[in-house]
């Protein structure tokens, strides 16, 4: 397991009365692709800006390789950030704006002049060096704030929702683009997102993130199939979340009906949150189901259909590549192991953790 | 339809606005020195206007104020606009409340209070001064046009900078400066043409010696305003004109076109580069050094032999200076004025020490009643003696021991007729009432001269402050009112030459030129008396150098001196011995210049009459002006 890189220890911030970060702590390993993860004012951003100088924290430090750099000038580390809206400078061409940085530290013209075309042709835009920012498409100029930052060779490259302002076809390319670049450089990436897809599709660790607190840190495929809470469940992916009493071990009872599971620990008749993930609801004949329900509303999203489902006065999301006309009566059925038992949050700040829609 | 009274609409409103500055250009290619007739086409006051050593250093002097003023307003202006842009949004509020105070403040609140400040802080009036006037009124401007810029900048291109291992300060110069150049360009030449414009403020922080353009001009006003000023006028409006043009085209491509242009202009930029950051701050620097020099040297040469003269506008030939300082070794500085109530409330704050100043008669009274004037050590002006002891008899109505005063101008006022156009000669005011010339009346549109004027008629003094007999007058004026054309200052001058009225009521020191450029005018002191004042040279008690402005006095009495002054003002002179060497007999037994005593035994000067009566005066006049 490769060292840690970066280590974000006790780190809170607020402003004004609005506490943005509270208590964080974080670490990053080398040569990761880490991603945080979260609605818009989850902190995520302002975590972000911290790591890379623009923002001091009012108490905790960042420890890098073992140095603290909690209050070291953002021109003075060895991170380089992509900015949300590209921040390319406008008055100066292409080769200008990737030759910034190494002018500055006062590399040789030779040295620069490789380091640009290198960096040109890593982003797919050999033949650009004359250009000037503004006649590039948005794309494009992603690239080229990646290219501008990464010619300075950092250890981690900080990237604000780089993608947001992108269509969605561009936002995919750019996608496979970074996962590339990641690769090929080997440097650690720190990426701040809120699109859950994005997140799933790039990283090696996700950060899930709401209101200044880490819900949850995992894989992928740790965050999409164990939701840690009701929060992190909501957040990625479309989900069911029940209120649920766990009868005993391995027996759930949603909405009346008591469905087998495979969670054990809970304690007995204990109220619980139960997710079950849209796709894995199967719908069968009617007397095949643990319940019957009627088919109230249904859309074609190509891949499946996604309908909706009144059962026992629930409304339930299923997607079936199976079609089921509005007003049949169908079964419902769940794999024991479909379903993500959760503890319902105690104190007040889980409390404030869970969904807010 | 609609479209041509749209049109027809626009242009009414475009020659509104244009007009007058249209007809000043048309003017200002005049051969005749008046504007009542037309001489045909020259080019000639453009010539005179650049030998005209008094307007090219005004004009320097107002291109190197208002370059260094916009230059230095540029460079606080941005900074200032930088910290607002970081302030918190409530104090950047304030702030922007603050600044923008005194671009809506009143010019002459701004030039008074500026005045006021650099006198408590004893700060000479001079170049400076005005310098730090304009910077003060400048920054608000570069302010307001850099703020937008910086709004609209992308602030994290800021920090992609500081990201990309750039120190603040390179940052600030590499990224931010480039971005908001025009905001800071325009915001330039904003500051410049309000440099440029300025009269009020300049008037109230300038010193004796140094004038702009703004502030030579209106001096200028009293004896009329030259042809030279409209050319002048002229090429003002042309150069403002041209920098607000630049400021508004301001390239409205979109963002794309810009960068394409960039694209294309690149090897065209890096000259332009070139220019803008060696060519420029070099000849900057080179004509901001040579302005210093050129300052510099002039304050040597004022050391501390001088005379500081504060006179009226044109009211001196300048040679007669340059013989001074040849002849003494005092250097004059030399400043005017454009009238008495102006020059009143400089001498009186004390701002500056004048040594010798030039008012009239009743304003002499007021200075003497308030104790701003010393007297005249009579021992250093031997050439009193050349004054005629009429005048020395009549100043004696203001300055009742001869202590305070030397006369230096004269004149009376009287009416000017057109002989084609009146049935007989004159000799009354009457004619001022007189039905026949219904229409063809002009009369001063000032509150002395039509009162003094229907007293004399009256049969009472002048400086009457007898109700009744001014309510007397009142009413005889609303009864001339209906046979007035107009009530006017200098056109009085202007329409008679050209034959636009019969009569008017003018100063005989106009009458004399009027009489050169139409000679079916007459002038006419009426027998019931007249305004006769003078204009004498009086030293204020601050004076730092009393015996230079002896000194100077002195030699202005010198008949070949009084006699030069004579042949430039035109105006009449006290100096018997000065006459004596005029010339032309026509002039020197002129009745208008030179009228003989018995003509002015009923004459009087004005006094002043205390601000109780003055306000008595004004009221009346009004109640004249407005029914």
């Amino acid at each position: 397991m490769p060292n840690k890189l970066i280590d974000i220890v006790g780190v809170s911030k607020s402003f004004g009365d609005n506490l943005v970060l509270d208590d964080l702590n974080l670490y990053i390993r080398e040569n990761e692709f880490l991603t945080l993860l979260g609605p818009s004012g989850c902190g995520k951003t302002t975590l972000l800006r911290i790591l890379g100088g623009f923002e001091t924290p009012d108490e905790g430090k960042i420890i890098f390789e073992g140095k603290d750099i909690t209050s070291l000038a953002p021109n003075k580390r060895q991170l380089n950030t992509v900015f949300q809206k590209y921040a390319l400078f406008t008055h100066m061409n292409i080769q200008d704006n990737i030759a910034f940085g190494l002018k500055i530290k006062g590399k040789p013209q030779s040295y620069i002049n490789d380091k640009i075309r290198y960096a040109l042709k890593l982003v797919n835009l050999e033949g650009y060096g004359d250009r000037y920012p503004d006649s590039l498409s948005g794309g494009q100029q992603q690239r080229i704030a990646i290219a501008r930052a990464i010619v300075n060779e950092p250890k981690v490259l900080l990237l604000d929702e780089p993608l947001g302002a992108l269509d969605l076809k561009l936002r995919q390319d750019m996608q496979y683009e970074l996962i590339r670049l990641k690769n090929e450089l080997g440097i650690t990436f720190i990426y701040v997102t809120h699109d859950q897809e994005e997140a799933l599709t790039m990283s090696d660790t996700i950060v899930v993130m709401n209101q200044g607190y880490i819900q949850q840190i995992g894989t992928p495929e740790d965050i999409y199939n164990e939701p840690e809470n009701a929060f992190v469940a909501d957040f990625i992916g479309d989900s069911n979340i029940f209120d649920a009493i766990m009868v005993r071990d391995k027996l759930v009872r949603i909405v009346g009906v008591d469905f087998p599971c495979v969670d054990t620990g809970f304690g007995t008749m204990k109220p619980v949150d139960a997710v079950i993930r849209p796709e894995d609801i199967d719908l069968v004949a009617p007397e095949e189901g643990l319940l019957k329900g009627i088919v109230t509303h249904i859309i074609f999203k190509g891949v499946h259909y996604e309908m909706e489902v009144t059962a026992n006065n629930y409304e339930w999301l299923v997607h079936s590549t199976d079609m089921f006309p509005v007003g049949t009566e169908v079964g419902i059925k769940v794999d024991p192991f479909d379903i993500q038992i959760m503890k319902k949050p105690e104190s007040e700040d889980e409390e404030a953790v869970s969904i807010e829609e | 339809m609609k479209k041509k009274l749209q049109n027809i609409y626009l242009s009414f409103i475009i020659i509104f606005l244009y007009a007058p500055i249209a007809t000043l250009m048309i003017l200002s290619l005049n051969t005749s020195r008046t504007r009542a007739r037309w001489g045909g086409i020259t080019g000639k006051w453009y010539l005179s206007l650049f030998q005209d050593e008094a307007i090219m250093g005004a004009l320097y002097t107002t291109l190197i104020i208002a370059l260094l003023s916009a230059l230095i307003a540029t460079v606080l202006g941005t900074a200032a606009a930088v910290g607002i842009q970081g302030m918190k949004l409530r104090f950047r509020t304030v702030m922007m409340g603050i600044t923008n105070i005194p671009m809506l403040n009143a010019d002459i609140v701004t030039g008074i209070s500026m005045m006021l400040l650099f006198v408590a802080f004893r700060i000479t009036m001079g170049f400076s001064t005005i310098l730090i006037a304009h910077i003060t009124f400048n920054i608000p401007y570069v302010i307001l046009s850099v703020l937008p810029k910086l709004k609209q900048t992308n602030r994290y291109t800021y920090e992609a900078a500081l990201d990309l291992g750039a120190s603040p300060f390179y940052a600030f110069f590499k990224v931010i400066i480039p971005d908001i150049m025009p905001g800071i360009f325009s915001g330039f030449l904003l500051a410049f043409t309000m440099s440029l414009d300025d009269f009020v403020i300049t008037h109230f922080t300038k010193g004796p010696g140094i004038d702009t353009l703004s502030t030579k001009i209106y001096s200028e006003v009293r004896k009329g305003i030259r042809p030279e000023i409209y050319a002048l006028s002229t090429l003002m409006f042309l150069t403002v004109l041209f920098l607000l043009v630049i400021v508004n085209t301001e390239p409205k491509e979109d963002k794309t076109q810009r960068a394409k242009r960039l694209e294309r202009e690149s090897r065209a930029r890096k000259t332009s580069r070139f220019l803008l950051t060696r060519v420029m701050p070099a000849i900057l620097s080179v004509v901001i050094i040579a302005g210093g020099f050129y300052y510099g040297s002039q304050n040597i040469i004022s050391g501390d032999n001088q005379v500081v003269v504060y006179n009226w506008g044109e009211y001196l030939d300048p040679e007669v200076l340059e013989l001074f300082e040849e002849e003494t070794g005092i250097s004059v500085i030399y400043e005017e004025f454009e009238t008495n109530e102006i020059m009143y409330p400089k001498v009186q704050s004390g701002a500056i020490a004048y040594d010798v100043v030039c008012p009239s008669d009743y304003m002499i009274q007021r200075m003497i009643d308030n104790d701003l004037l010393a007297e005249v050590n009579w021992e250093n002006v031997p050439n009193i003696k050349n004054i005629g002891k009429t005048y020395l008899e009549q100043s004696r109505q203001f300055d009742p021991e001869n202590q305070y005063s030397v006369p230096y101008c004269w004149g009376t006022v009287g009416i000017l007729y057109n002989k084609t156009m009146v049935d007989e000669p004159i000799d009354s005011w009457s004619v001022l009432w007189d039905e026949t010339y219904r229409d063809s009346i002009l009369m001063q549109n000032s509150v002395r001269d039509a009162f003094g004027v229907t007293l004399k008629y009256l049969g009472y003094s002048l400086n009457s402050t007898d109700l009744d007999e001014l309510t007397e007058a009142r009413n005889l004026l609303l009864e001339q009112k209906p046979l007035v054309q107009a009530y006017v200052v200098d056109q009085v001058r202007d329409k008679m030459i050209g034959n636009e009225a019969a009569i008017g009521v003018i100063y005989s020191g106009e009458a004399i030129y009027t009489q050169w450029e139409n000679p079916n005018l007459e002038y006419v002191i009426p027998k019931e008396g007249s305004n006769v004042w003078i204009d004498s040279w009086v030293i204020p008690k601050n004076a730092r150098h009393k015996e230079n402005a002896e000194a100077f006095i002195n030699f202005l009495c010198r008949p070949d001196i009084a006699l030069m002054n004579f042949e430039y003002i035109t105006y009449s002179t006290p100096n018997e011995a000065a006459r004596a060497l005029i010339e032309d007999p026509d002039i020197r037994d002129s009745k208008i210049a030179f009228p003989s005593a018995e003509m002015l035994k009923d004459c009087e000067t004005y006094r002043f009459l205390g601000d109780e009566n003055d306000a008595v005066y004004n009221e009346l006049w009004r109640e004249v002006k407005s029914k």
